[in-house]
């Protein structure tokens, strides 16, 4: 069958378990010899994990293609997962039971919280990672999804049929085709390919196509693609060389040392798989202006750096770094890839000099003087899909059926690759499920501003979590993602597990329980003062002050006002996670409360929902420019909320869009006869309250 | 580049408007309504409570002040106090006070119309108080200080009534319309109040609330991957401190609160000596501008507020348009010149009757009078009256003055002739300007700015306050927001352009 056909290799490691699978499922399908699945992920990265293992957790019967077995989980790039912003995401993956976070926890060397003296709202949860444990844990992780198969073949082309009538797009993907000739069949179809599409690896001015180094690029693919009408764009990023471990000075340098106790990524462990006093050190060392003459002398051998393709306006490589920031000293971490790897990562040194000028700008680093570079860096160029043209759900508004998620949408990060991943995978197994998508509200968490971004705005550069781009960051914390989305994805997705479900409840009902015996224990503030005198209470009040508000003060947490009140408050320290979200929730209450408000106003514009297949174009009965057309044309907002957040698009046009689609609906309602006119519009009512 | 605004309620790009819980007197009534409310964080409410002014402007004899939103109650039993809420959809007498000094503002009739059953949907007030623009400023003031309550955006009353399925398809449609009017009218306010010492203030206000919150931020996003410079909160925490007393002072100073009062603008201008300044004068009945029978006495825009027919009106004189003038006088000329004309709702060309064929005459009816005749008001364009002054200089019986000219009155400043056929010219104009529903309320618009300015001041407390950044930084997103509710922009793609400016940032 199969692997008779000689269609790719199959992955060694569950070789069996997979032919029994295939095997059942080519007698389901309509054409003889096959195969059939229901969701299909094209890619192993980072983004392809997670929805393929997302969407075998929902229950669909799903294929992950890739390469090269033997690269799934590959890290291309650094060795760390996490940091600000990227933390958030990876809680808010975990609370969908995705995988990164719990892999982190077993690949670790090196835990940190970033942030932490900041606030709890912006901690950075952060690790190095031991690639080889990594990979190794993600590829058992992935073998072992019930429901998912592994298979080795490069994807040239897409099976596309007839449309649904009852949704938009021009076709609807129905398989693809690999490099041999075979094709799969598959009632949805994810690309997570990455920097693959026409990837171009540059060193200094020599160039080859490649996705990563030593990997071929998808160039069939990027082509079949362009055909069917996606709007294409190119970008670029890079990778600095790696160093041999012990030619590296470290005596000489600033030793960082990891957390101790260590945080662990994920809601369902306790504690991580190595003790802090096993886990590496990094270290820091800095640029010299001899770097910067480096640079600045041979840009001309330089292409990478010279050309216009669209790099961020942050500064990922050191010759960016040196030309907008000149006369400068910047930091260079050097940071293990590995409990046994000879290879140090030296971030903030990505470079796409010619090799051996890589290597003489590194050993006029300080510490680095005998560095001996193992490989240079590089610089990747490579095709990216406008994400205005996929929706929420992250399905392309063209073909039905076909989502991307990951670095083709414009992105960078593996954390901003694995929150698209679950997304894509849910909504890819809800759509063979007839269920509606599964979308993650701006007012959710990070990856609703992650997506929403894309969707409605686009992006011009390698897009990059940032705190700073959420608005309720107060609200959106990695202390709370459960609460955030482990209860939706349960009942809405079907892709947390029971287990985690259970632990999500009872942390809720705690906090819950918590909050409302802390805001019932009340005292004067001056009692309060001889109680805690450890705490700088202010005394001026002169109404009761409540255990809540004095867990606001800097110098409490949970233990102090247990001493202080231990009936009831003792058996709240007996959980160290509880305790601490207890405090969290503390802090920032009030401005919860405060926000809310603005929160409401976002949901209610998001409950508003525009018809998928309005034709922006050519409708007629509403009043909007042409301008305006276009960028609802391209963008397809599904809601109001989106619509108007759309550059250019007028609270005027807002207005009529409405209107317009109310006559609309009233219209054909009195056409059939339908009792539910307010399928679109929802009223504000619906809308639930967020307990905690 | 795209500009990234924050998400924002459909119709209105006013993000940050919720009630905090500011010190002071305002503080009082927020812990009043707590206690009211009974123990515990008070219930988060599921909108925002609006108000406005909803009867039309200028001295009348009733103003309708309406509310709407789940606090309008509150707002009601608040400025009633002591007495409760009266029944439902039934008119009764109350008395009005300021629930910050306790002074009594109006007797009123007070109508109670709890939700649904409403004209939005919601819960609504109407105030229906005597038309001066003392009590109807005053009440307005009032409700502002009612925590909650925050002034009406454009069209949101209508906005709401068709969000809770209270307004037919005609009437929505009219709202568009409406909403693009409105937000035309208060683009050009927005020109009005930007363009000048206040606008140049707030401008600078924000830029610099702009750079101090993405410092902050740069601080929080990058601060440990990256090598921010010693100091960069520092020099936040100096800046914001710097604008605090600016702010501060600001709001304590009534003098330059006074430049806010626009109504409509009548701005009167002509050649050299052709009498303007007497005009204001007799039109404001004190003196404003220093009268003299040498040209070029006024070298400034000198604005004053006036009731003309009942209408608030901000008049101001502006410098003679004279070639040749020394440069001194020039620069006084030019600097108002062009951009006081460009503000005004309507202009009062003024001409020397016994003067027509002068050169400075001539000039200025082939370049102001003609550019503003040109275009209709229907088209945008402003209305023009054209006024030949000091008729007491021609022969009494002789043929009417500038046969080839526009329609035009005749006047004396000196004797007072035609003054009241001017008054009615004027009050015609006025109220076609101010009986324009695109037009916004002088009152309210003053409202808002002291309301984002006092809300600015207070979110930049709370920034001090703060210990945990995560909050500081709200606060001064919530400052930011305010100040750019008055002058615009304020989107993230702001903020991170300057991180990225600033700061070597990346991974």
């Amino acid at each position: 069958m199969f692997s008779v056909r000689g269609c790719g290799r199959w992955a060694a490691a569950s070789l069996a378990k997979q032919h029994l699978r295939v095997a059942r499922f080519c007698g389901d399908s309509a054409a003889p010899g096959t195969p059939h699945f229901d969701v299909v992920v094209i890619g192993g990265g980072h983004a392809g994990t997670e929805a393929a293992a997302a969407a075998a957790r929902c229950g669909s019967r799903t294929l992950l293609l890739t390469h090269r077995v033997d690269t799934i989980g590959q890290m291309s790039c650094n060795p760390s997962f996490g940091g600000i912003g990227k933390g958030h995401l990876m809680r808010e993956v975990d609370a969908l039971d995705g995988l990164c976070s719990r892999i982190c926890d077993q690949s670790g060397i090196h835990y940190k919280v970033l942030n932490r003296r900041k606030g709890p709202a912006v901690w950075g949860l952060r690790a190095q990672i031991d690639r080889k444990l990594y990979k190794q844990n993600m590829q058992k992780e992935i073998l072992n999804t019930p429901l998912l198969t592994v298979q080795e073949g490069a994807v040239e082309d897409l099976i596309l049929t007839e449309p649904e009538p009852e949704h938009p797009g021009k076709c609807r993907v129905s398989g693809v085709v690999l490099a041999d000739g075979s094709t799969v069949n598959a009632e949805s179809v994810i690309l997570t390919t990455g920097t693959f599409l026409r990837g171009m690896i540059v060193i200094g001015l020599e160039r080859h196509p490649a996705g990563r180094l030593g990997d071929q690029p998808s160039i069939g693919l990027a082509q079949t693609l362009e055909k069917l009408g996606f709007v294409v764009g190119r970008l670029k990023t890079g990778t600095p060389p790696r160093i041999a471990k012990e030619s590296i000075n470290f005596s000489i340098l600033d030793k960082h040392t990891p957390d101790n106790p260590s945080l662990p990524f994920s809601f369902v462990n306790e504690t991580v798989w190595i003790k802090p006093e096993d886990q590496l050190p990094c270290y820091l060392t800095h640029t010299n202006p001899r770097v910067d003459e480096i640079v600045l002398e041979n840009l001309h051998l330089n292409s990478h750096v010279k050309e216009t393709t669209r790099g961020p306006r942050y500064c990922p490589s050191i010759e960016s770094k040196v030309l907008r920031f000149p006369n400068r000293l910047h930091q260079v971490w050097l940071e293990p890839e590995g409990m046994d790897s000879d290879l140090i990562y030296p971030q903030g040194l990505s470079m796409t000099l010619p090799a051996e000028l890589q290597e003489k700008m590194i050993t006029c680093i300080r510490g680095l003087e005998k560095a001996k570079m193992i490989h240079p860096g590089y610089g990747v160029q490579y095709d990216y899909l406008d994400p205005r043209q996929i929706s929420p759900s992250l399905e392309t508004h063209l073909v039905q059926r076909l989502f991307f998620a990951g670095q083709i949408n414009g992105t960078t990060g593996y954390e901003e690759a694995a929150a698209q991943g679950v997304i894509a995978g849910i909504n890819a197994s809800l759509r063979v499920s007839r269920k509606p998508p599964f979308v993650v509200s701006r007012t959710e968490g990070y990856i609703g501003v992650l997506i929403d971004d894309l969707t409605t705005l686009g992006t011009s550069e390698p897009y990059r979590m940032f705190t700073s781009r959420v608005e309720f960051r107060l609200s959106l914390r990695p202390d709370n993602a459960d609460s955030r989305l482990t209860f939706r994805g349960y009942k809405e997705a079907g892709c947390v597990s029971q287990q985690r479900y259970e632990r999500a409840s009872w942390m809720k009902s705690s906090l819950e329980e918590g909050i409302s015996v802390l805001k019932s224990i009340e005292f004067s503030s001056s009692k309060w003062k001889s109680l805690i005198p450890e705490a700088s209470i202010s005394i001026t009040r002169s109404l009761p002050v409540s255990a809540l508000d004095v867990l606001k003060y800097e110098e409490v947490d949970m233990e102090l006002l247990a001493k202080a009140v231990p009936d009831p408050l003792k058996k709240y320290t007996k959980c160290r996670e509880l305790a601490a979200r207890l405090r969290i929730e503390a802090t920032y209450e009030s401005a919860f409360f405060q926000q809310l408000q603005e929160i409401k106003e976002v949901q209610r514009d998001e409950a508003l929902q525009l018809p998928r297949d309005l034709d922006y174009l050519s409708i007629k009965d509403v009043s909007l420019s042409q301008e305006v057309r276009e960028k609802l044309h391209f963008s397809r907002p599904q809601t109001i909320g989106a619509a108007s957040r759309i550059p250019g698009v007028t609270p005027a046009a807002i207005v009529n869009l409405l209107r317009f689609v109310k006559t609309t609906q009233q219209r054909q309602a009195a056409m059939n006869q339908l009792p539910k006119t307010d399928q679109y519009l929802y009223d504000t009512d619906k809308l639930q309250e967020r307990e905690l | 580049s795209a500009t990234r605004p924050r998400p924002r309620r459909v119709l209105v790009p006013f993000p940050h408007l919720y009630n905090r819980d500011s010190g002071g007197a305002v503080g009082n009534v927020s812990r009043a309504l707590c206690l009211r409310r009974g123990s515990g964080a008070p219930a988060p409410s599921p909108g925002a409570t609006v108000f406005a002014l909803s009867s039309g402007q200028g001295r009348c004899g009733v103003a309708v002040i309406r509310a709407s939103g789940p606090a309008s109650g509150d707002a009601l039993r608040i400025l009633t106090a002591p007495r409760a809420l009266p029944a439902a959809r039934t008119a009764s007498l109350r008395l009005l006070s300021d629930p910050r000094s306790g002074e009594p503002l109006d007797r009123a009739l007070v109508l109670w119309f709890p939700g649904p059953r409403s004209f939005t949907g919601e819960d609504c007030v109407e105030f229906h108080v005597h038309g001066g623009p003392a009590v109807v400023s005053g009440v307005l003031q009032a409700l502002g200080s009612v925590p909650g309550l925050r002034p009406a955006e454009a069209g949101e009353f209508t906005r709401r009534a068709f969000a809770h399925g209270k307004l037919n398809l005609t009437e929505v449609e009219g709202l568009a319309d409406l909403i693009h009017a409105e937000t035309e009218a208060q683009r050009r306010q927005a020109l009005r109040q930007l363009d000048g010492e206040l606008g140049q203030l707030c401008r600078s206000w924000a830029g610099t609330l702009t750079k101090a919150l993405a410092h902050v931020e740069a601080y929080i996003d990058f601060g440990e991957d990256d090598n921010l410079e010693e100091g960069v909160l520092e020099q936040a925490d100096v800046e914001v401190r710097e604008l605090e007393v600016a702010l501060g002072a600001h709001l304590r100073d009534a003098r330059r609160g006074q430049r806010l009062r626009s109504g409509a603008h009548v701005v009167v201008t002509g050649p050299p000596n052709a009498g303007k300044s007497s005009l204001v004068n007799l039109l404001s009945r004190k003196p404003v501008s220093i009268v003299s029978p040498e040209p070029g006495t006024t070298r400034d825009v000198l604005e004053t507020a006036v009731d003309l027919a009942g209408f608030p009106v901000l008049l101001s004189d502006t410098a003679g348009l004279r070639e040749g003038a020394g440069p001194v006088e020039q620069e006084g000329v030019r600097r108002p010149g062009r951009g006081g004309l460009e503000q005004a709702d309507i202009i009062v060309a003024m001409l020397d009757a016994s003067d027509l064929a002068s050169p400075s005459s001539r000039d200025f009816l082939d370049t102001v009078v003609a550019t503003v005749g040109a275009r209709s008001p229907r088209e945008g364009g402003q209305r023009l009256v054209l006024v030949l002054n000091k008729s007491d200089l021609l022969p009494a019986e002789g043929p009417r003055p500038g046969p080839g000219l526009p329609p035009s009155l005749l006047l004396s400043c000196l004797t007072g002739d035609g003054l009241h056929g001017l008054l009615e010219a004027l009050r015609k104009e006025l109220a076609a300007v101010c009986g324009d529903p695109s037009t916004g309320s002088p009152l309210l618009t003053r409202e808002r700015h002291r309301h984002h300015l006092k809300a600015c001041l207070d979110a930049l407390g709370h920034y001090k306050q703060s210990k945990d950044l995560a909050l500081a930084a709200e606060a001064l997103r919530v400052a930011r927001g305010h100040l750019t509710c008055l002058t615009g922009g304020g989107g993230t793609e702001e903020v991170l352009d300057i991180i990225f400016r600033d700061f070597c940032v990346g991974k």
